[in-house]
């Protein structure tokens, strides 16, 4: 990478647009691909983006992207001039596809500080053989076609007879070289001409065909490109006009003497003996422009982009701010005191102090829409491999999500659609005998529900089959309970234990030995759950439910002890002071109590957390009701000391190293400053069952 | 001579913090820790307990809003505990981006350990445990153990825990 | 300090543009990602001289450079193009276009159009 961009932002910037333009370019092609044919607004689209990636991945030294990304463009520019007919559009798609896997994967490599080193020679010969392939059979298009060169030509060209009529006092030859590097010497060197027409109409250029054959740039660069003119203009300011010209490196005008070396139509090497005034000035330009350093600012702009880091840290401080909030409005010392325009300011406080912390987090949350769209790429490509006839169907994409929540689902998400398309969803020949639509259907949903976002993977696909389900899990001994004591729930849920995995062919898709609890772990990050649903015949439902954000929950505030729980107040059902009376104990020392008729499980948090000086008795303490995915428990706490909105920190690195602690989210700090500990309601109906 | 003294200067400008060692002490026993790692020395703080931890690691701490972990480190080369009064200390640490809390009976001072006082420390006592031990600096009379920091926080971690289980 | 108009619709080149710029002292008036952005701001601003693209959306550069000429005879418009696009050049040359730089370019190269076209 060259060092003028060495600077962060520059290639922040470049990796942001870049990946932004290639997932727009994948949508346009799948569209195209879908309707039967790119339309020209596509292809002038996808033109446009590799012409843009080409030339900022060219700005950044990245060659390689660069020269696939110009490949490309030909391709596409050669689609849109001469609109050949009976193309192979998925033999297209597939190139244009295998060319956007090599650039993202080297913008991965970018992002991660390494080095971009995918060689993207072979996908470029495919490319070029299939330009070739494109031109040949279109030959009678393109030849048929007046070339655009040749009309403008005898356009711009003031003809011989017309500027025969006038008498120039004067006659040139200039010969000029440009600048190394300045690139498209022909069209420099059309500059000077057509600037040279506003002072004459007799002029005559070697080479000649300098706009029409790309040839000339090599030429003009190693033997200079050279004119012979005749003027009204003295030598001097002749001499002024060429000197304007931009990326001149030398100069050599002569004035010659008489007309009798007038080089021929068809000359190409013209030696004219000439006694002349010489005047080869080597040019050297080294203009600074005056300045002062005022410098004002970028103009307002319609969307920024910010680094997430410093909306973390944005958020971070709103948090910080929320806390400081409480410390002062409800500051003891405050109390009995009757404060009147104190109680008004405070109010106003608290009002904006929320407002800032809705508008931080509104400026989190992303729409779902291109972590879906995404999926239409893997259902494509599985189409393609698997000979299947899938269709997407998506819903609620405008649903939003906390950006950090985003970057967590989006290989489950892959994973799963993967899963439906490979397992669930029966070969073309199958749905036919079964009476089903030969299409078979994938569908994402979102929609908010609460606090939480509700994704839905529905597939219309032949289901989960509870006895092959039940058989492999007894196989991998991963059954634990008596088949007839489960529910068909319970049962498809084993398809979420590490281990298990139901199709025996392991296909390049799914099954490369990351299974469903790959999925479940990663969505269990984001404090979410999976569950399945399933109907024999007619398809499966996989549903993931994630928080709409992780930075703030709507906590209460336990205490056991002298330590401080705080527990998620959406995953409370009720809490109440049982009676001694109401608890029941199995044999083994299990501890339960009875509520309206149903039994559920205690979980006494100074044993399972070793708190010391603890409430023990149960009618001096409390019990709170969590709930989880259907999954009941009863903790017992000392007291209950008030809900409050809490901003949610990780435990600190160094202890997530040491151990993931079962039923501990995070941390957060209390209005006082202490820390208290958040408690996660799926991992603390989980212990229990262990 | 003046040219020497120059060179001297120099190369002390450059890497201020070289050779340079915050001593404490656990019992009667003295240690130093390279001061590049140290970021503060604060006084005993309210600790919030986290459960299911090795013992030496006391807990969390509130340090302006950062959440950092507390070492006892007496508990981590497994010496009695002893009753944190005002005199013990925490030294907070920075060890390749991980802050962690040092729990010490308390700080002394700071003191400048030329490389000609460094030594290995002795192999043969292997029940003494010097796992965390890198170097020994000597200093007048007196002995001062060089913690080496990166061990302190990685070393045996396993163990640790099964032990604590 | 001389104003300058940078019209491309990679937010990548705007910014690549701006900091060579204005490292040398150039005051970036305003950005526009598309030609209809760059007549509207043109006419705004009033820069000295505009860098402009010619592959973009809406409306391409050389539709505006035609605009922007017809309102400012005057108006010194640099195009930036890539390999490949001689014919547009040409046109945006005949079109009044003061000169051209090739993408991609080093600081330098593109300082020196600017400096030599508002000596003009």
């Amino acid at each position: 990478m060259s060092d003028q961009y060495t600077n962060e932002p520059m290639l922040d910037i470049y990796i942001f647009e870049t990946i932004h333009l290639i997932e727009q370019l994948e949508e346009t092609v799948l569209n195209g691909e879908k309707s039967g044919g790119y339309s020209s607004e596509a292809i002038n689209e996808i033109f446009r983006i590799m012409h843009t990636i080409k030339g900022s991945s060219a700005m950044m030294l990245f060659s390689e992207i660069s020269n696939l990304a110009h490949v490309i463009e030909d391709l596409f520019f050669f689609l849109r001039e001469e609109k050949p007919t009976n193309l192979d559009y998925s033999t297209l798609t597939d190139l244009v596809f295998e060319s956007v896997d090599f650039i993202k994967l080297e913008i991965e490599k970018i992002k991660n500080g390494d080095k971009a080193d995918g060689a993207a020679a072979s996908i470029v010969d495919q490319l070029k053989v299939y330009i070739h392939q494109l031109k040949n059979s279109n030959t009678d298009i393109s030849e048929d076609k007046p070339t655009e060169q040749e009309t403008t030509k005898t356009q711009y060209y003031i003809s011989q007879s017309f500027s025969d009529i006038l008498n120039y006092k004067h006659y040139y030859k200039a010969e000029i070289f440009f600048e190394d590097g300045c690139e498209m010497e022909n069209i420099r060197a059309y500059t000077i001409i057509h600037n040279l027409k506003n002072i004459t109409s007799k002029i005559k250029h070697i080479p000649t065909d300098i706009i029409e054959n790309d040839g000339t740039i090599q030429q003009i660069r190693e033997q200079g490109f050279v004119i012979y003119f005749k003027a009204n203009q003295t030598f001097n300011e002749m001499h002024e006009f060429f000197m304007k010209s931009l990326f001149l490196k030398d100069l050599e005008l002569t004035e010659l003497q008489d007309d009798e070396s007038w080089p021929a139509d068809n000359a190409v090497q013209v030696e004219i003996s000439s006694n002349i005034i010489k005047g080869i000035i080597p040019l050297n330009q080294k203009i600074k422009s005056e300045s002062n350093n005022e410098n004002q600012g970028p103009t307002t702009q319609g969307f920024i982009s910010v680094p997430v880091g410093r909306m973390d840290k944005l958020m971070d401080l709103v948090g910080e701010m929320v806390i400081a909030e409480a410390m002062v409005t409800q500051n003891p010392d405050l109390k009995e005191l009757n404060l009147d325009n104190f109680s008004k300011a405070a109010r106003q406080l608290r009002k904006i102090t929320s407002e800032v912390q809705d508008m931080v987090m509104s400026i989190r949350m992303v729409p779902l829409s291109s972590t879906f769209h995404k999926m239409h790429r893997i259902v494509r490509d599985m189409n393609k491999k698997l000979n299947k006839e899938v269709q997407l169907e998506i819903i609620g994409e405008e649903t939003e999500v906390d950006k950090s929540i985003i970057e967590h689902i989006s290989d489950p998400l892959m994973h799963l659609v993967r899963n439906s398309i490979d397992h669930g969803i029966e070969s073309v020949e199958d749905r036919r005998s079964n009476g089903k639509n030969e299409l078979g259907r994938v569908t994402l949903e979102a929609k908010n529900a609460g606090n939480d976002v509700v994704i839905l993977i529905k597939d219309d696909g032949k289901g989960l089959s509870k006895d092959k389900i039940l058989e492999k899990a007894k196989q991998n001994g991963l059954l634990h309970k008596s088949e007839n004591e489960m529910s068909d729930k319970e049962i498809f849920n084993l398809i979420f234990i590490p281990g298990f995995s139901t199709n025996d062919a392991v296909t390049e898709f799914s099954g490369r030995g990351v299974g469903m609890d790959v999925v479940v772990k990663n969505i269990e990050k984001v404090g979410g759950s999976v569950s399945v649903d399933s109907v024999m015949g007619f398809g499966t439902t996989i549903t993931m439910k994630i928080p709409l954000t992780l930075a703030i929950v709507d906590g209460m505030n336990i205490s056991v002890g002298r330590s401080c729980y705080t527990i998620p107040t959406i995953a409370i059902k009720q809490s109440f002071r049982p009676k001694e009376t109401d608890i029941i104990r199995d044999p083994h020392g299990n501890e339960m109590i009875m509520v309206r008729g149903v039994c559920y499980p205690i979980l006494r948090l100074h044993k399972l957390y070793k708190v010391k000086d603890a409430q023990v008795h149960f009618h001096k303490g409390i019990l709170v009701m969590v709930e989880n995915e259907g999954k009941t428990v009863c903790i017992f706490a000392d007291e209950l000391l008030g809900e409050q909105q809490v901003v949610v920190k990780t435990l600190p690195t160094y202890i997530k190293r040491i151990k993931k602690i079962e039923g501990l989210s995070g941390c957060t700090l209390l209005g006082d400053g202490s820390i208290s500990l958040i408690l996660d309601a799926a991992g603390l109906t989980n212990i229990n069952k262990q | 001579m003046a040219d020497i003294l120059m060179q001297d200067e120099l190369f002390e400008v450059e890497d201020t913090q070289k050779g340079k060692y915050l001593t404490f002490n656990i019992g009667t026993e003295f240690y130093g820790i390279e001061i590049k790692y140290v970021t503060e020395i604060i006084g005993i703080q309210v600790i919030t307990e986290v459960p299911e931890l090795p013992e030496y690691i006391r807990g969390i701490i509130n340090l302006r809003g950062k959440i950092i972990p507390v070492m006892d480190v007496r508990l981590r080369f497994k010496k009695t505990f002893r009753e944190y009064n005002d005199r013990t200390c925490i030294i907070v640490v920075d060890i390749k981006d991980i802050s962690v809390g040092l729990i010490v009976d308390s700080v002394s001072e700071v003191l400048n350990i030329p490389e000609r006082d460094i030594v290995e420390p002795p192999q043969m006592n292997r029940g003494f445990n010097n796992r965390y031990i890198k170097k020994i600096g000597k200093v007048g009379n007196d002995v001062k153990l060089l913690l080496n920091c990166e061990k302190l926080l990685t070393e045996d971690e396993i163990v640790d825990i099964n032990e604590a289980l | 300090m001389k104003r300058v108009l940078i019209v491309d619709d990679a937010a990548f080149m705007r910014m690549a543009i701006r900091k060579m710029l204005e490292k040398d002292n150039f005051d970036i008036v305003g950005e526009a990602e598309n030609g209809l952005q760059a007549i509207m701001k043109y006419k705004e601003c009033n820069p000295d001289v505009v860098t402009m693209d010619i592959t973009m959306p809406e409306m391409d550069g050389l539709t505006a450079l035609v605009a922007i000429i017809q309102y400012d005879p005057n108006a010194k418009v640099i195009m930036l193009s890539a390999m490949g696009q001689e014919v547009m050049v040409r046109d945006a040359i005949i079109r009044g276009a003061k000169t051209f730089v090739v993408k991609p370019f080093k600081e330098d190269h593109i300082i020196k159009t600017i400096n030599k076209v508002l000596a003009l």
